[in-house]
This record gives C-alpha cells, sequence and structure tokens, in this order.
C-alpha cells in the first residue's frame, strides 16, 4: 500500500452525503407521522365526550332530585361504582345547598373525573 | 480512465439506486390524505358543531355586506353549552355561497396556512345544503357529526281563538307581546330557547274571517293600516309603552317580511291593504337588534285596522310565550354533517 | 502486475454503497414503527359519530319530554333502539355508509353492589371478533318503572349504555 493514492475519497464523500441527507429525510417523516399519531389519539384519548356526558348526567340527577335523598345517594352510587368498573375512571360528584347567586338560586356542584391520564376538576353553579 | 475506477463507481452508483427507489416506498403511507386532511375536517367539524361562532352578540349571522370582516369565526351550535345542536338561522347564514366567498370559509371555518380545497353538507331529511367544490374520488380528510337543528317557532292565531280576541266595537287593535324576561328565563335550555334577538319571529293570523264584524252580512274584509312595535322597559320608574322608531314605510326583507292573503307581494308595516283572509307577519332578528331591547323588554307587535264602519271585531293581547297553545315550537329535527378536506 | 492503486476506488465505492444501505435500513426500520398512525384516525372518527349518535339520541326533541334513549331503555325496546341507532350512524348526504353494533346495558345491583351486564342488542353476523370496532358510552337515568325490567328492579337508577360499533 506503498503508493496509496486519495483520488477515490470523494466516492466515500458522496456516500456519506446521501446518507446524510437520508437521515434528515427520515427526521422529517418520523415527524409527520407523529402528528398524525398524536391528533388521532389526542381526540381518542383526551376523554372529551365522557366529560360532557358525565356532567349532562349529573345536572339530569340534580334536576331530579336536588340534594341528597335516597334514592339519589343510590344514584350516586351507581355512577360511581359503574365509572370505575367499566370505564376504569375514578369519579365522584358533590352537591350543594342553593345560593343565591345573582338573584337565582343555584347549586354549587363539584364534579372530580380522573382515568389515569386526564384529570378534570370543575366547580359549576347549576 | 482505469477499470477499477469503474468497478468502484459503478458499485456506488448500484447502491444509490436502490437507496433512491427505497425513499417514494418509505413516503407512499404517509403522503395519503391520512395526517393533516383528516385532522384539519375534525378540527373544522368541531368548530361548525360545537361552538356559535364569533361575535356571539350581535351574532355574526347577522353581519351584512360592509361588516363581513368582523366575523372571526363560523360555528353553528345554538350556544356553547349544547354541542351537537344548530340553530337554523346559523345554518342557513352559512351555507349562502354568494355572500361567503371560498376564502371567507378557509379563513373563518377551515383555518390552517395551507388553502385546502373542501366540501361541506348538511342533511336533514330530505333537505341537503352544501358548499364547497365536488368530491374527488379519494385521498380526503373527512369527519361527520350528527347533528340536531333548531328551527324557530311560530305563533299562529286561527279562528279558535275567535271568541278570545274579538269584542263588539272593539279598537281593532290586536297585540302581540313578546316578555323578554319569560323567554329568556335561564330555566329553560338553550337548545328549547325562544330567542327573538337570535331567531325570527313569525306571527301569522289565519281564518281571518272569524274576526270580522258579521253585522253587516256583505263584509268580508277589513283593512290593515299599519304594524307598529312598541316597547316597554318595566326597570324604569314609570315604566310605559314607547313606539319604537323604526323605518316603518320601507319594504326590507332582511329585516321583516310581511304577507297578506298568501300572496308574495311583500307589503310595508304601513300595508293600507284589505285583509280577506291572512296576515303573516315575521320579524326578523336583523330588526330586534336595532329595537335595543334587554333581557328585561317587553316588545309588542300591534297590528291596527281602520274602517269607518268598522269592519272588524279584533281586539286583545296574544302573548308569545312558551305556551304550546299560543306559539308552536318545531321539535329538533336530526341531521348529519359532513366536512371533507383535501 | 497490477497496482493497488485502482483497488482504492473499488474499496470506496463499497463503503459509500455501505454507509447509504445501512442509513436506509435504519431509517426504515424505525419510520415503520410510526406510521400505524393511520389506524388511528378511522377509530378516531367513528368514536366521534358513535358518541355523537348517543347525545343526539339522549336529546330530547321538546323541552321537558322524555329523550328517545331513555324510552327505549326503560322500557327494552332493544330493536327501535337498533333502527334508530344505525339510522343515524349510516345516515350522509349521498349514500349510506355500513356501520353495525351490538349494545349492553351495564348497571349496579344495589342489594349486593354487584355491577351486572345486560345484553341489549345482539351483534349480527358481519361480527367476527377480528372487526377494529370502538367502544361508546352514555348514561341514561331511569325513573322508578312499575312493570321491573331487566335492571335492578324497579328503583330509579343510573345506567350506562355502551355500543360497540364497527364499519363491515
Amino acid at each position: 500500500m506503498a503508493c496509496m493514492n486519495e483520488d477515490g475519497q470523494w466516492i466515500v464523500l458522496m456516500g456519506l452525503l446521501t446518507a446524510l441527507a437520508l437521515f434528515f429525510l427520515a427526521l422529517i417523516i418520523n415527524q409527520s407521522a407523529l402528528v398524525g399519531q398524536t391528533t388521532a389519539e389526542g381526540v381518542l384519548e383526551f376523554p372529551k365526550n365522557d366529560i360532557r356526558d358525565l356532567r349532562s348526567e349529573i345536572f339530569d340527577y340534580i334536576d331530579r332530585f336536588g340534594t341528597m335523598n335516597f334514592d339519589g345517594d343510590a344514584i350516586r352510587k351507581d355512577i360511581i361504582e359503574i365509572s370505575l368498573a367499566r370505564k376504569n375512571a375514578v369519579v365522584g360528584f358533590t352537591v350543594g345547598d342553593p345560593q343565591d347567586i345573582s338573584g337565582r338560586m343555584l347549586r354549587p356542584v363539584t364534579i372530580h373525573y380522573y382515568n389515569g391520564v386526564t384529570e378534570y376538576d370543575e366547580t359549576v353553579y347549576y | 480512465m482505469s477499470l477499477d475506477f469503474l468497478a468502484g463507481f459503478t458499485i456506488f452508483m448500484l447502491a444509490l439506486i436502490m437507496v433512491v427507489s427505497m425513499v417514494p416506498g418509505l413516503l407512499a403511507g404517509l403522503e395519503s390524505s391520512g395526517i393533516d386532511y383528516d385532522a384539519v375536517a375534525y378540527r373544522t367539524g368541531v368548530i361548525l358543531v360545537e361552538d356559535p361562532g364569533w361575535p356571539v352578540y350581535p351574532p355574526w349571522e347577522m353581519k351584512t355586506g360592509a361588516y363581513k370582516d368582523e366575523i372571526e369565526r363560523m360555528g353553528l351550535a345554538v350556544s356553547k353549552e349544547t354541542p351537537n345542536i344548530l340553530l337554523s338561522t346559523k345554518v342557513d347564514a352559512f351555507f349562502n355561497d354568494t355572500f361567503f366567498t371560498e376564502e371567507d370559509y378557509r379563513g373563518k371555518a377551515i383555518f390552517g396556512d395551507i388553502p385546502y380545497s373542501y366540501n361541506i353538507s348538511l342533511k336533514s331529511g330530505s333537505d341537503l345544503e352544501q358548499t364547497g367544490d365536488p368530491l374527488p374520488l379519494g385521498g380526503y380528510g373527512y369527519i361527520r357529526r350528527v347533528v340536531k337543528i333548531k328551527e324557530p317557532g311560530i305563533a299562529v292565531i286561527n279562528d279558535s281563538f275567535a271568541p278570545q280576541y274579538t269584542a263588539p266595537s272593539s279598537d281593532q287593535e290586536f297585540i302581540v307581546r313578546l316578555n323578554f324576561s319569560k323567554l329568556l328565563d335561564p330555566t329553560i335550555g338553550a337548545a328549547y330557547r325562544i330567542d327573538p334577538r337570535t331567531e325570527p319571529v313569525n306571527v301569522t293570523i289565519t281564518d281571518f274571517g272569524a274576526y270580522l264584524n258579521r253585522t253587516d252580512p256583505l263584509v268580508d274584509n277589513a283593512t290593515l293600516r299599519t304594524v307598529t312595535f312598541w316597547k316597554m322597559d318595566p326597570t324604569r320608574p314609570i315604566p310605559q309603552f314607547t313606539k319604537i322608531p323604526f323605518s316603518y314605510g320601507t319594504v326590507d326583507s332582511n329585516l321583516y317580511t310581511l304577507h297578506i292573503d298568501g300572496t308574495p307581494t311583500l307589503h310595508s308595516l304601513r300595508p293600507d291593504e284589505k285583509v280577506f283572509n291572512n296576515i303573516s307577519l315575521v320579524l326578523k332578528p336583523a330588526a330586534t337588534s336595532v329595537f335595543t331591547l334587554d333581557q328585561n323588554s317587553i316588545l309588542d307587535i300591534r297590528f291596527n285596522f281602520g274602517d269607518t264602519p268598522s269592519r272588524t271585531n279584533i281586539t286583545g293581547i296574544h302573548h308569545y310565550d312558551y305556551n304550546p297553545a299560543n306559539v308552536t315550537i318545531p321539535a329538533l329535527s336530526t341531521g348529519v354533517l359532513e366536512v371533507a378536506i383535501w | 502486475m497490477v497496482n493497488d492503486g485502482g483497488q482504492l476506488y473499488t474499496m470506496e465505492g463499497v463503503a459509500a454503497g455501505v454507509i447509504m444501505l445501512l442509513t436506509a435500513y435504519i431509517v426504515i426500520s424505525t419510520t415503520s414503527v410510526y406510521t400505524p398512525g393511520d389506524t388511528h384516525i378511522p377509530d378516531m372518527q367513528l368514536e366521534q359519530l358513535g358518541s355523537d349518535v348517543l347525545a343526539m339520541m339522549d336529546t330530547p326533541d321538546r323541552e321537558g319530554t322524555e329523550s328517545d334513549l331513555e324510552r327505549f331503555i326503560s322500557a327494552g325496546d332493544s330493536a327501535d333502539f337498533e333502527g334508530m341507532f344505525l339510522d343515524y350512524c349510516n345516515m350522509t348526504a349521498s349514500d349510506t355508509d355500513d356501520l353495525h353494533m351490538s349494545a349492553n346495558v351495564t348497571y349496579r345491583e344495589a342489594s349486593s353492589n354487584v355491577i351486572k351486564e345486560h345484553l341489549f342488542v345482539e351483534p349480527d353476523n358481519t361480527w367476527t371478533g377480528r372487526e377494529s370496532a370502538v367502544r361508546v358510552t352514555r348514561w341514561v337515568q331511569l325513573d322508578y318503572r312499575i312493570n321491573p325490567g331487566t335492571y335492578d328492579g324497579s328503583r330509579t337508577q343510573a345506567v350506562l349504555v355502551e355500543v360497540l360499533l364497527w364499519r363491515a
């Protein structure tokens, strides 16, 4: 190898350049794939519909029972137990006595929802 | 040019060709609509179905040509608390594609920097409203939302009310009264509310023969002189009805329509027209908004007839309220909203 | 005599080729992990549609009346429930879609505090178990009923309607 010349090294350089370009391309592609996945997951995993449904159910419950009574207590337990068993969500809510909020008698309602990923807490006057 | 160089270069070129041929295969699964278009379609669906748009009051759908730029976002929902329940006046405004240009749809409903092509349609029963380009064969992002559509109420005053609203030698004045504090009662859900600020008020008097003065058997009509609007603010110290200044003499179908006896002629609010059978007045929200009413106001629509001798016995006050006998509120109708983006 | 100055060209060609092929291999093997993102989107669309349908069935058409969903569940009217659900689901502007469903109702037996399921709508023959089905749910409150149905007696109770939705 005494007379080794370096004339051919540009070929290696070209190969390296192509490899680099490919890496950058891959980086961009990876990002775009992630965009698609996160949008779908964002929608699938954020339990928007679940929380809305729970809220409307609690308001429906207040419409029927107001604060606790025997029937209401059983329903409350239905909601908590079934949520845990079927939807893996810890749910809790309390309903207070009506208060005068700018001329209307409204009940303070606290809602808690936690499914292991998303935690949601709300205090609302209904 | 030696043989060795040729061999080295050939190996390099072969490898390059292999790698280049792999790249499109790498992209094949990604260049399809799968990623961005579906996300944009979903977002547009959410904006249209779950949001009332912006500005809220006065609502965007009432903006006329000169104020179109004030519309920030076109949403069709009745309110933020009622997702998937659409207001028919918003729907009608949205699908008016002679008023909105493609740029408006892209800037106020679809958003995004890329000028997407779109096709938005709403089908309810056999009614189909559509805007945008025809759908391509495939490769578009898509979302479908099931919705309910809220239609405005209508007060039909037919002959069954005649005993209640007639009196011999009456003052020939018939009043339809809208008490906003009752109509906008917050205990009524937004999906079922009568809100004259966002929906048209429709008053239709039919079977007018029952309201005529039959002491003269030849009388078969009465003359409608004027229709006037009066308001009262009960929170004022001495509440009283005052006549609302309004261009009563000009016909403007954006503000109201007045039809007499079912003819297509649009009358002004000073018609001086003989009424044989029916009167139909539709008061558009654009008019109600210039009346400067608040949630306590009482609005009167007064129909004045005038003939000497009197030809009608009509009198009294009809309350435009939640009593199903007074105002018929149509049931919510089911529809499907589809958004396609490509 | 072969001089080894030329062999270098060949070696460098081989080296360049190996670098490029290796990169391509690494790139392909990493990106292919993420491409299943595609399957998430139809799921998302289906789930949104199903939730919408249940929410709209649970919206009374008039103020103060019972919603369709509540009426069907309360009366155990599975045929009408299925009919209306599929009707709402498969409605499109031009054509009809081909979605299928099964449903069950989860309730709590108050005396023993056990969660029980009642099969409300059986899956039809397009169900093989291999479909990528989505599950959507909705709470329903049942009023006191004189005729105790299939749920926990006649008491007022909250039950969870679960619908499995798939495209055949």
